[in-house]
């Protein structure tokens, strides 16, 4: 009785068509380099404007980490046309948001305005990449703040460096070795001149893609793009601008051999004389060297086990696999290998390892998709009494039928509505819009994919979700570190 | 052509090669007109007036059946509404909850209830399972015992936290007086939530959740075809009689301020609330002017005239805020913070100056536009939620609004100007007739009669209902102290009490905690060993949570979070005063600072109210007069400019080696309520404290 129930479920289910609906996007280059994403959709009188840099903290020198986090704070400091803390201010009385974040790969700015605030948004996001304060003032102020974000959201969260002790043994020569909130010694140890650097590496026209979303108007916006974008100098050109107006006379002539007084202060681009003219041109065809590593290749030699102590009362167990970057076609179905083990209450791993063995307090997997790698976790905190072995040895079992047999009919096409719901979700806002798009253009090479992603997940089969789970699930090669409470060292 | 060329000629050059004045900010373009699609209305054979705005951006639908009844006043039955609507989800006569939880969570579908409206939101195409589920809800909800019994417990927690938060006292309060016999005046005491029973529910969801009169809102993607076809399909049986009516009041307008107190021992800080009630309902043309109003007054943001005396001038608090409450049953405005004793009666002066001052001139034209902006951009982001588009829909025709009310929402605010503002002010606002209630200190209620028109304050308790003045004891408190002791010891002279303390040695008491929103119980262990030693310890889930100890002259306290911290010199000093099994009786020698307050009704059960303080906290003791057990403690510690409440009650006092212990207690910490349940009390045996270092 109880199977035709579930069999008229799963019939009803199979008939319903796929829901992704196209989400219709223009795109395009500025001669500088930058690359435009526009979405035009009047459904309500919004609009959100983003840049996405695509620098995070795997860009960063390895003595200088968390460069990259920092940057996020420091440039909403001001800029040349914009005074101290203006940039909320500004947003806020023109009722509007804003916000940033920092990954491993990426920095993200963005603002949420009325739509006739537009050109105020573009603006402001035109002033950052063009000449941000980054000077000691605003380096001294960030650097207390940053520190602050991570005694609350690192140091004194138990657990909380299992993140940056994973990745550590990981990846050994990839720098997703550090993770993007760094080193608090290193951004003591950093000069002006070490900021300034990367803001000239990295801040640069060719390093930025500009995504729009919301009410407006692509003719209209491409002209304010034009005005606020268009104008900043290309290449090297950029960083020519900002030394003409941060450095003395003395300083300038003495890196280019030119006094800024040839320099048309108001129209610099346009300067007429002669030599101004041409040190204009050369440097706009030299492109910034943006430092990229190459993608990790690094195999994992057997089992790597350890032991971290930590502030925590009860034990924990992390287990972490080499999983492929986040562009491989396999992800799709190791996404849906994670949802039949951890997504939700009624999962695999829920339901034995927390609710029926009670071995653990709360346990889960996870895969941590990058650019260039991935990091498939597992994770429990152990019950009281219960050993971190015993733990592993569950999860072992999980993974073990995992990678023998394939999954119910019934949990495979839940896993599907799931991750379905989720990705229509994803896309119910103008700012979530605005950052798929971005997402997508840069590290996936197109846009598009916001309109084939569903097509991905639904394409993979439970035969998909038992290979890769054989490929990847490598029992031989992985890491395992132990947390214990300090008291026990 | 030629004319073309011209223009491309002028064009291309100003934009790529012209010279951008960079410092110059871009000013706003013309107020965006927003997209508010109309709605498409119509009834259905059984009652139902479908309101369907389609939205085809998402492959997403939402369906809102909104019921057609007013609210009802609940009098002794207060918080029945709310207890129905929290249990609505609990099973049908054909699901348990469990399975209709597993239904809905296979679909990826959201599935709420409350005491008017069922909600459902799911994808498109999961629509007719989902509503398959809504209209079992609706039609087969079976209320089941089990389930009402726990909700009922975990409202009787809820209540015991209310009762200590002054924040939720002062809104009970301000609710009871601006609206009595209203709904919004019915707040739930302890005593109505034991009147309610599951026969009271079962009706309520009778007579409230009726086709006849009910509203179907529906927004996303979905055609009118599908829309009537799934309506007509899922609710086609008409259910209940016609939906319930009454016409409620605006209100109760004062004529002079009205001073209402509500203690709260030992507070350092007064929660302040200014209303009164306001003859506006939604949709009145009225509302959107008095929404400015009220921001410039003291809506949001750190710019209000409330703000900018109270904290930025004066330091009086931290933050001061005006709220305006515009309902179909009924309005008020409310103003209020959280001030020190010391200033609370100039806070209310400020107060009630700004309210006369807004009514006696314009406002500025930057205070005028910052509110405005800040409005326009708050209601075009709410915008993307489609809840909101759903919500406009219904109070349109709920309220006979013109179709255009929201459509045309920036236009108005934009048209508002100064002197319709101070319009607003002179017609609604009023620094006269005001329901002044505070939660505070009693030693500051002198202070306040200033504010009273007959000078006569009233006093209410937490829920908002009278408090009879506390009587003068009978006894004096060392004839409490010994009677206490003798209850306690089952004794009756102070040789005979004395000898059997004198046999006890230590005592080790386990408790079992629970609290509703934590799935394992923590277990509480505290002991003592003659003559001053003691120890608590705190765990849960195997994890020590706190411990502390003190052994008549240093200890240290132990907490998750923080770690170990030795005991301070000012704590060691607090500790020495109230050492021993029983501290009472060591109250003289060690120096104690205690007093008999009175006798207090509580509940309808005279106690004794003995109050002490060691200089670190103050402690409120409750005898009963009959049996002289204790049955409650109000612990009131300052921590800077906060306070920290800790209440326990005790009950079912059992004899253990001849001594009564109680076996069943309550702690209210903050807005957490445990309740407890002593699992073993084991005297003189062995006691090693080193565990609670």
């Amino acid at each position: 009785m109880k199977k035709t129930i579930v069999t008229g479920l799963l019939a009803f289910v199979a008939l319903s068509t796929q829901a992704q609906k196209k989400i219709e996007y223009v795109e395009y280059d500025l001669p500088n380099g930058i690359h435009v994403i526009l979405h035009e959709e009047h459904s309500t009188p919004n609009v959100a404007v983003s840049i996405l840099y695509h620098v995070g903290s795997k860009n960063e020198n390895p003595e200088r980490t968390g460069f990259a986090h920092f940057f996020e704070h420091l440039l909403f400091e001001g800029s040349a046309n914009i005074g101290r803390g203006e940039y909320s201010e500004l947003v806020e009385k023109n009722g509007g948001t804003l916000n940033a974040n920092t990954s491993q790969d990426r920095t993200y700015y963005y603002e949420i305005l009325p739509s006739n605030q537009l050109e105020l948004g573009l603006w402001l996001e035109s002033e950052r990449l063009l000449h941000a304060k980054v000077d000691n003032t605003g380096i001294e102020t960030q650097r207390s703040v940053v520190k602050e974000e991570k005694r609350q959201r690192v140091d004194n969260q138990p657990y909380a460096s299992f993140i940056t002790e994973m990745f550590k043994r990981m990846f050994t020569v990839h720098p997703y070795n550090w993770v993007p909130i760094g080193s608090m010694e290193h951004l003591d140890a950093a000069q002006e001149e070490d900021y300034v650097n990367f803001y000239k590496t990295f801040y640069v026209p060719q390093n930025a893609t500009l995504s729009i979303a919301g009410d407006l108007n692509i003719a209209e916006t491409k002209k304010w793009i034009d005005k606020y974008y268009g104008s900043i100098p290309k290449g090297q050109a950029i960083n020519l601008f900002r030394d003409f107006e941060n450095l003395s006379d003395a300083d300038f002539e003495k890196r280019y051999g030119i006094a800024k007084s040839k320099f048309d202060a108001k129209d610099f681009m346009n300067s007429k004389n002669p030599e101004a003219k041409k040190l204009i041109t050369t440097m706009a065809s030299k492109p910034v060297d943006i430092p990229r590593p190459t993608k990790d290749t690094e195999k994992l030699n057997g089992v790597i086990k350890d032991v971290v102590y930590d502030n925590i009362q009860l034990p924990a167990l992390f287990m972490g696999y080499k999983f492929p970057a986040q562009t491989d076609p396999d992800v799709y179905a190791l996404e849906m290998m994670n949802e039949v083990l951890s997504g939700g209450a009624s999962s695999r791993i829920n339901k034995s390892i927390v609710e029926k063995k009670e071995m653990a307090t709360f346990a889960f997997s996870f895969n941590y998709g990058l650019e260039d790698a991935g990091v498939g976790i597992f994770a429990a905190i152990a019950a009281n009494g219960v050993s971190l072995d015993s733990i592993q040895m569950e999860f072992d079992a999980q993974i073990e039928l995992m990678k023998t047999e394939l999954i119910s009919q019934e949990e495979f096409e839940k896993v599907r509505n799931k991750i379905e719901n989720d990705l229509v979700s994803s896309n119910s806002s103008i700012a979530g819009v605005a950052e798929n798009l971005a997402d997508n253009h840069v590290y996936y090479g197109s846009a598009s994919r916001v309109n084939t992603q569903l097509e991905g997940y639904m394409k993979v089969t439970r035969e998909d979700i038992l290979r890769v789970a054989k490929k990847y699930l490598t029992q031989d090669a992985r890491v395992i570190l132990h947390y214990l409470p300090k008291e026990t060292k | 052509m030629k004319k073309l060329f011209i223009l491309t000629g002028l064009l291309v050059p100003a934009v790529l090669f012209g010279q951008l004045d960079r410092s110059v900010r871009p000013a706003a373009a013309k107020a965006p007109t927003i997209n508010i699609k109309d709605s498409e209305v119509f009834t259905t054979e059984t009652g139902i007036t479908v309101i369907l705005s389609e939205n085809h951006k998402l492959p997403k639908v939402a369906f809102n059946f909104v019921m057609g009844s007013d609210p009802i006043t609940e009098g002794n039955k207060a918080g029945l509404s709310e207890l129905a609507g929290s249990l609505i989800l609990s099973g049908t006569s054909a699901r348990t909850k469990d399975k209709l939880d597993g239904e809905k969570d296979y679909i990826g579908a959201t599935l709420e209830a409350s005491e008017s409206n069922l909600y459902l939101s799911c994808l498109t195409k999961h629509m007719n399972k989902g509503l398959e589920l809504m209209s079992d809800v609706f039609y087969n909800a079976n209320f089941p015992e089990s389930e009402f019994d726990r909700v009922k417990k975990q409202n009787e927690s809820n209540l015991m936290s209310a009762k200590s938060d002054p924040g939720t006292m002062a809104d009970n309060v301000e609710r009871k007086v601006n609206f009595p016999n209203h709904p919004y005046g019915d707040v739930m005491t302890e005593e109505s939530l034991k009147n309610i029973t599951r026969d009271d529910i079962v009706n309520y969801y009778k007579a409230i959740f009726t086709t006849k009169g009910s509203y179907m809102v529906i927004v996303g993607d979905i055609t009118k075809e599908q829309a009537t076809q799934l309506v007509n399909k899922y609710f086609a049986k008409s259910s209940g009689i016609a939906p319930y009516k009454q016409e409620v009041g605006k209100g109760e307008f004062n004529k002079g301020n009205r001073v209402i107190f509500v203690k709260k021992p030992g507070a350092v800080q007064s929660v302040i609330q200014v209303s009164f009630p306001l003859d506006i309902r939604t949709g009145n043309q009225n509302q959107l002017p008095l929404t400015v109003l009220n921001g410039v007054f003291g809506g949001g943001g750190f710019g209000t005239r409330l703000m900018q005396n109270l904290r930025e001038d004066k330091a009086y608090t931290y933050g001061c805020y005006s709220t305006l409450n515009v309902t179909e049953d009924g309005s008020w405005l409310s103003i209020g913070g959280n001030f020190r004793n010391d200033v609370s009666d100039s806070a209310i002066a400020q107060i009630l100056f700004e309210l006369d001052r807004i009514t006696n001139g314009y406002v500025t034209d930057d205070e005028l536009n910052l509110t405005k902006s800040s409005m326009a951009g708050g209601f075009s982001r709410s915008l993307e939620n489609p809840q909101t588009i759903a919500r406009f829909a219904l109070n349109i025709i709920k309220n006979n609004l013109n179709k255009d009310y929201y459509q045309s929402y920036l236009k108005r605010l934009e048209a508002i100007n100064k002197e319709d503002i101070l319009t607003m002010a002179q017609q609604y606002f009023t620094a006269k007739n005001c329901n002044i209630v505070v939660v505070g200190n009693e030693e500051i209620v002198e202070r306040l009669k200033q504010f009273d028109a007959d000078g006569k304050i009233e006093f209410l308790d937490a829920f908002g209902n009278e408090v009879k003045e506390m009587k003068a004891a009978d006894i004096t408190k060392e004839e409490l102290i010994d009677k206490y002791i003798y209850a306690v010891t089952k004794t009756t002279s102070k040789k005979a009490a004395a000898k059997k303390l004198k046999k006890i040695k230590s005592v080790m008491e386990e408790t079992e905690l629970s609290m509703s929103q934590i799935p394992f119980p923590l277990k509480n262990t505290k002991v003592w060993v003659a003559p001053s030693t003691e120890g608590q310890k705190l765990e849960g889930q195997g994890m020590v949570l706190q411990k502390s100890y003190f052994d008549g002259s240093a200890g240290s306290s132990t907490n998750m979070q923080t770690g170990q911290k030795e005991l301070t010199e000012k704590e060691i000093a607090a500790k020495k005063k109230s050492v021993g099994l029983f501290p009472e009786l060591n109250y003289v020698s060690t120096g104690m600072k205690y007093e008999l307050v009175g006798i207090e009704n509580v509940d309808g059960v005279d106690m004794y109210v003995l109050k002490w303080n060691d200089g670190e906290t103050e402690t409120f003791d409750y005898y009963n007069t009959k049996s002289f057990m204790k049955v409650k403690s109000i612990s009131i510690q300052k921590d800077g400019e906060e306070t920290v409440e800790t209440t326990a009650t005790y009950s079912d006092f059992k004899d253990v080696n001849g001594l009564l212990f109680p076996h069943t207690m309550t702690l209210s910490v903050g807005e957490v309520t445990f309740s407890g349940k002593t699992t073993s009390i084991t005297v003189n045996g062995k006691v090693d404290i080193s565990k609670f270092k």
